[in-house]
């Protein structure tokens, strides 16, 4: 029997290395073998421990302490869990892995990502060797027959980009994958590389070898150091069986590998950005054209995906280009994946078939709302992305029609607001993002977005004016117009569709002062309904700005001057005497 | 490289293959604004101004680095172009903070460049200010005598101690000039065949025969009275203004060709219609001569004098009989200028009558102290309640006594009546300068505002009739000081130029960036107080019409213009930024909102970096990196606050710096200055 924790960066959050200490200790001496696994993506559920009977999956147990250790390793000695049935996974949780088609996560949270024959036992670097037995021709036909686009964001298709580098002559191209992951609320990639890197390098060996790349690099962040670790033992172990390296599997094929932490500046997910930053200069994005693919990382040419794109190529390859088109829609092939998180009761990484309904994603998958609240919007394509409504939630996953609705497939996350999330203080969000993180060259990304947080910050103070809507959308079409780059062009997405589907709300902000999900702190008012409040004193005594005043057993009143509207009464009040408005 | 066509806004022209549109433009001959490019340097993207249309794309494209190709079409001047553009300008000036022009010459209605000429007279270059005074005004040694020099109000070196003595300083750059052996003369532009009437021969009207006839038209000047100069001759007294001054720098204007008539008045011996027949443009510019009454009893006895006929027959050199004792209505300038004449007259008491407080008077505090100095008794807060006549003439007049109210519309409290309370003042002769008025009479159907005034548009100086203008004391709001005249004969002057040529033509509000400051500022400037003017003593003076001033000593001018900040920025003549941002009429409030921190830092050896004034083009950056080699600049920081910063901070100088000037020069702004 085998015992295996899942130990992405999430699942290690939630307490899966100390799971695992207490399973080892438990085993000890017994015949079970424990083994890691990276992230199924059930984020809910973590620690996720599965046990395994050889290669079949006997029982997923979910939401494991340390203190379940010995009742786990005693059932699976002896093969009866009804003393553990409390932590086996619910039938309706199954059904978020259930109803999810896999191929970028293929192995993820089945293979132990620090093991290369874990994956090869799975078929893995048998696509590499397909490929290398093809010409690169060959391989970009049948990329281009899967019909895979960009997963970064762009969604542009990759066999043109890789034609383009494949055509451009040079003896030093290269091949850059970008795992500079920046979105608020992503974690696809991070995934993906933690959980398993061999897709993500055989998938690259596949790409350079149909452009002839001289050397794959990495641009990872700074920040998923497991990610790094992970992957650069993998590099390790498949240059140890010559699949990176010179020759490769005697094909006369040489290509190096190579990784490269990046500092964490958003910008930097955008290509020439990154490759400004790979070559140790200030990331901030080049002028188009010159194309990466004509002349990018050191002049040269250079060919850019994201992670998700590289980690579909050996399954393409493997299955083939039309296997893989049989999926999606027409304009959009294959799966998609997304991280699915924000007010949904099953929050984690999911990977669907392009045509799914939005609606699909967050209420069979995702299992709907938290708390019983009532769905408002979902943010697709975090800050360069839009929200989609409750009236367009039956649109199906596709770049069309996803950006059809002001919205972007973007790189993958999918953040579900409820009833109590103001849109307004949602776009705020996302400006005080894109402005922070602008890189500064451009003059309409720079100060367009600071302007733009300007107004917003106004609004959600109270303070908005009569023409501020008018001012905004003025500056939102500006900055898309004369943006330099991506990040520039899309920052205006998220106000320009909170604009579209939540106008009213930016009208109550401004006219009326009034913040119908009451986020906005500076528009709130708190007083106390006297009919309801039994003088118990405790909201008194939280207050901390001292503004609540009142005798014992007497209504107490709150001093609307003093008042910072912390909120600290009305979560204290046992009565729900405070009233909010 | 192969030969290629592109079309650039509907015009077809050639270039290189793998050349940039915006470079193919410009050898062309074709400008395509942008801010961060430079021929010499790699495309950049930065500044977002160089935005066109390509036939056939979507997106708009950066011209800086798109590369040409056989057929392509290029539209810069589409509406979502010019809004791209001009959008980009607008953000940029949200976060540019400078002086582009001193806050003296914002000031000054005509925008004189104060700054340019002080420093010419600073350097002893007299000829060469006058040269720039003109550009504005073309009267600089009468006008700086009698200016009240709104000019200086604003000045900054109020905030160290006080203001520099503008006004005079450029009265005696014109002198000096109109002293020496070659005056400034203007280059006449070649002759255009157009014929401009200006009627009326005072500033306004000077101003725009001057502008008009460098332009090369042919230009005739009528007046009504036998010299030209209109009030400056007729309403400002001698002792002000000497006849002799305004005669020099009359003489230089017709010196370049313009017809003077004088003796002409519209409507009594010269027909407006033929006027208008015989030229082809014409400008009203025939100033306030009417005095405005008092409306009290006993007005149309004999002794009582409007001012502004008392001082025209006095300037005319006729005494007129005001006897011993004299009374002058208003707190005004012509007041002052009424009284102090009516001293040189042989009065021996002078009263002013003035209905509000000195506070609220009109007139500048200096002519107020002087004509107390030289004996005028000031009677505040009264106004005449009847002038007592006997036989027909004046005897005395009855004042009522007044308090101060509540404020009215023009802010000053209002003037009340004391209930039951009066005095009397024996006087000879009374003289009224309460306010002056057009009289506009022979016009033909020229539409009049309900003060009587010249009815004209404040955007290009136009009146209701085909190429008819108007200008000065004559229109709108009525009479003025002379600055504002002139101003406005140079607005005409331009509208006039347009409309010969058939373009259209519409004043505008410049773009400038304007910095806010206070006294913290600047209390490092070392303190240096103006320049004493010396006067003649009262009792000398008050009997003749000699000219009080004595004027400034050399030492004492050219020590009064090094006095001089230099507010405005030095790289206002070639600065790019506000060429494009007047260019496109942009809103610079449009997008107010918070600024960089603003400082100005010295650490190349001799270059003065102001944050205020740079827009993070990188020109800077990049040609120290590629040209020179160096790469001593960078940026740093994100977002908003990105800023270029020497990579080394740490020393004062930047170590390596081969002061080469490049970054500087290369500069688009006045971000980079050059100490010399």
């Amino acid at each position: 029997m085998r015992i295996i924790i899942g130990e992405g960066s999430c699942g290690i959050a939630a307490g899966a290395l100390k799971v695992h200490k207490a399973l080892e200790k438990a085993a000890e001496g017994k015949n079970i073998r424990i083994g890691i696994t990276g992230c199924v993506g059930m984020c809910f559920l973590e620690p996720i421990v599965d046990i395994y009977d050889e290669e079949k999956l006997v029982k997923r147990l979910v939401k494991v302490s340390e203190n379940d250790a010995q009742r786990i390793v005693c059932a699976a000695e002896k093969n009866d869990y009804s003393d553990i049935d409390d932590l086996v996974i619910s039938k309706e949780d199954e059904e978020f892995l259930s109803l999810q088609t896999r191929i970028a996560l293929r192995n993820c949270g089945i293979t132990d990502p620090t093991a290369i024959d874990d994956y090869q036992k799975r078929g893995g670097y048998k696509a590499l060797e397909k490929a290398l037995s093809m010409s690169p021709e060959e391989v970009i036909e049948e990329i281009k027959a899967s019909g895979l686009a960009g997963r970064g964001g762009a969604g542009f298709p990759t066999w043109y980009k890789w034609s383009a580098a494949r055509k451009s002559e040079s003896k030093t191209k290269y091949l850059i994958c970008n795992a500079d992951e920046g979105d608020p609320g992503a974690f696809m990639d991070r995934a993906v590389i933690e959980s398993d890197p061999h897709a993500l390098i055989e998938g690259m060996l596949i790409g350079a070898y149909a452009i002839g790349a001289a050397e794959m690099i990495v641009y990872v962040r700074a920040e998923y150091p497991l990610a790094i670790k992970r992957l650069e033992k993998a590099i390790k172990d498949a240059k140890e069986a010559g699949f990176i390296g010179e020759n490769i599997l005697e094909s006369g094929f040489s290509c190096k590998m190579r990784i490269k932490s990046g500092a964490g500046a958003f910008v930097c997910g955008e290509e020439t950005a990154l490759i400004e930053s790979l070559e140790g200069k200030r990331g901030m994005p080049r002028l188009k054209p010159p194309f990466p693919a004509q002349s990018g990382f050191k002049d040269e040419p250079s060919n850019i995906n994201n992670v998700e794109t590289f980690a579909n190529v050996a399954w393409i390859i493997a299955n083939g280009g039309k296997e893989f088109s049989k999926l999606g829609t027409e304009n959009s092939k294959g799966t998609k994946v997304f991280a699915l998180t924000g007010k949904v009761r099953k929050s984690g990484l999911v990977e669907v078939p392009m045509g799914m309904t939005l609606r699909d994603v967050i209420y069979k998958i995702g299992g709907g709302i938290k708390n019983g609240k009532k769905f408002k919007a979902v943010q697709l394509g975090g800050p360069s992305g839009g929200c989609i409504p409750e009236e367009l939630l039956d649109t199906v996953i596709d770049y069309k029609a996803l950006s059809e609705t002001g919205a972007i497939m973007g790189s993958g996350g999918m953040v579900i607001m409820d009833e109590d999330t103001c849109m307004v203080g949602m776009s705020k969000f996302f400006l005080d993002f894109t402005a922070e993180e602008s890189c500064g060259k451009c003059v309409h990304c720079r100060i367009g977005t600071k302007r733009m947080q300007e107004i917003l910050t106004r609004m959600v103070n109270g303070e908005g004016r009569e023409d501020d809507v008018l001012l905004l959308e003025e500056l939102c079409k500006a900055i898309k117009d004369g943006a330099l780059c991506g990040l520039g062009q899309t920052a205006p997405n998220p106000v320009l569709t909170t604009l579209k589907y939540f106008r009213e709300e930016y009208d109550e902000h401004i006219f009326e002062h009034r913040c119908r999900a009451k986020e906005c702190t500076e528009l709130l008012t708190y007083s106390i309904d006297a009919e309801k409040c039994r003088g118990c004193t405790l909201c008194a005594k939280k207050c901390p700005a001292k503004a609540i005043e009142g005798e014992v057993k007497k209504p107490h009143i709150i001093d609307k001057e003093k008042c910072i509207r912390c909120g600290a009464c009305s979560k204290v009040c046992r009565f729900g005497a405070v009233v909010v408005e | 490289m192969e030969k290629i066509k592109i079309t650039v806004n509907g015009k077809e022209i050639f270039g290189k293959s793998g050349d940039t549109v915006l470079n193919i433009a410009a050898e062309n001959g074709i400008e395509i604004p942008n801010l961060c490019h430079s021929k010499e340097l790699k495309s950049f993207g930065a500044c977002g101004i160089c935005l066109a249309e390509e036939e056939g794309n979507k997106k708009l494209i950066r011209t800086c680095s798109a590369e040409a190709y056989d057929g392509m079409i290029i539209n810069t001047e589409t509406e979502r172009v010019k809004r791209a553009r001009s959008a980009a300008l607008e953000l940029i000036m949200s976060d540019h903070e400078g002086d582009c022009v001193g806050p003296c010459s914002l000031n000054c209605p005509a925008h004189t460049d104060v700054q340019g000429y002080l420093k010419k007279i600073a350097e002893g270059k007299d000829s060469e200010a006058v040269e720039i005074i003109k550009k504005k005004i073309p009267i600089p040694a009468s006008i700086g005598r009698i200016c009240p020099h709104p000019c200086e109000a604003n000045c900054r070196r109020r905030l160290v101690e006080e203001p520099l003595s503008i006004a005079y300083l450029k009265a005696f750059a014109a002198d000096k000039d109109l002293e020496s052996k070659s005056p400034f003369v203007p280059e006449i532009e070649k002759e255009s065949g157009k014929k401009v009437a200006i009627i009326g021969g005072g500033p306004a009207g000077l101003a725009a025969a001057y502008r008009l006839r460098i332009k090369g038209h042919s230009v005739t000047v009528f007046d009504a009275m036998p010299e030209m100069g209109g009030m400056l001759r007729y309403g400002i007294p001698e002792y002000r203004l000497p006849k002799a001054v305004l005669k020099k720098e009359t003489d230089a204007i017709e010196k370049l060709g313009i017809v003077f008539k004088n003796n002409v008045k519209i409507g009594e011996n010269e027909d407006f219609e033929n006027i208008r027949k015989e030229f082809d443009a014409v400008l009203i510019a025939i100033g306030a001569w009417k005095d405005a009454k008092i409306g009290c009893a006993g007005e149309e006895l004999d002794g009582v004098f409007s001012g502004i006929d008392f001082l025209r027959e006095v300037n005319t050199g006729k005494i007129p009989e005001i006897g011993k004792k004299v009374a002058v209505v208003g707190g005004g300038n012509t007041a002052m200028d009424a009284c102090r004449t009516a001293l040189r007259c042989g009065a021996e008491e002078v009263y002013v009558i003035y209905r509000r407080t000195r506070a609220e008077a009109p007139a500048e505090d200096s002519e107020i102290e002087e004509a107390a100095e030289e004996g005028v008794t000031f009677k505040f807060l009264t106004n005449p309640d009847e002038i007592i006549g006997e036989d027909g003439k004046v005897k005395a007049v009855k004042l009522q006594v007044m308090e101060l109210g509540e404020a009215d519309s023009s802010g000053r409290k209002k003037p009340m009546p004391v209930k039951g309370k009066f005095e009397t003042v024996e006087v000879d002769s009374v003289i009224t300068a309460i306010g002056q008025k057009c009289d506009a009479k022979g016009f033909g159907s020229v539409e009049l505002t309900q003060k009587g005034t010249v009815l004209m548009n404040e955007q290009n100086g136009a009146t209701n009739l085909e190429g008819v203008f108007a200008a000065g004391d004559a229109v709108n709001k009525g009479a003025s000081i002379a600055i504002d005249a002139v101003a406005e004969g140079n607005l005409a002057a331009k509208a006039i130029e347009a409309y010969l040529c058939g373009m259209p033509f519409e004043a505008f509000e410049h773009a400038y960036s304007k910095r806010e400051v206070s006294e913290k500022d600047y209390f490092e400037i070392v303190k240096k107080p103006r320049e004493k003017m010396s006067v003649k003593p009262a009792g000398e003076r008050k009997k003749t019409f000699d000219e009080v001033i004595n004027g400034f000593s050399e030492a004492q001018a050219r020590n009064e213009a090094k006095r001089c900040l230099e507010c405005g920025c030095h790289d206002f003549g070639e600065c790019k930024l506000i060429r494009y941002a007047d260019e496109n009429r942009i809103n610079t409030g449009k997008f107010k909102g918070v600024k960089h921190n603003i400082f100005t830092e010295r650490k190349l050896i001799s270059i003065e970096r102001d944050q205020g004034k740079c827009m993070l083009c990188g020109l800077c950056v990049r040609v120290c990196e590629e040209k020179i080699g160096k790469g001593l600049l960078g940026f740093r920081g994100r977002g908003f606050k990105t800023a270029i910063k020497p990579e080394f901070e740490h020393g004062f100088e930047i170590e390596g710096c081969a002061n080469c000037l490049e970054c500087a020069n290369i500069c688009p702004t006045g971000a980079l200055k050059i100490i010399k």
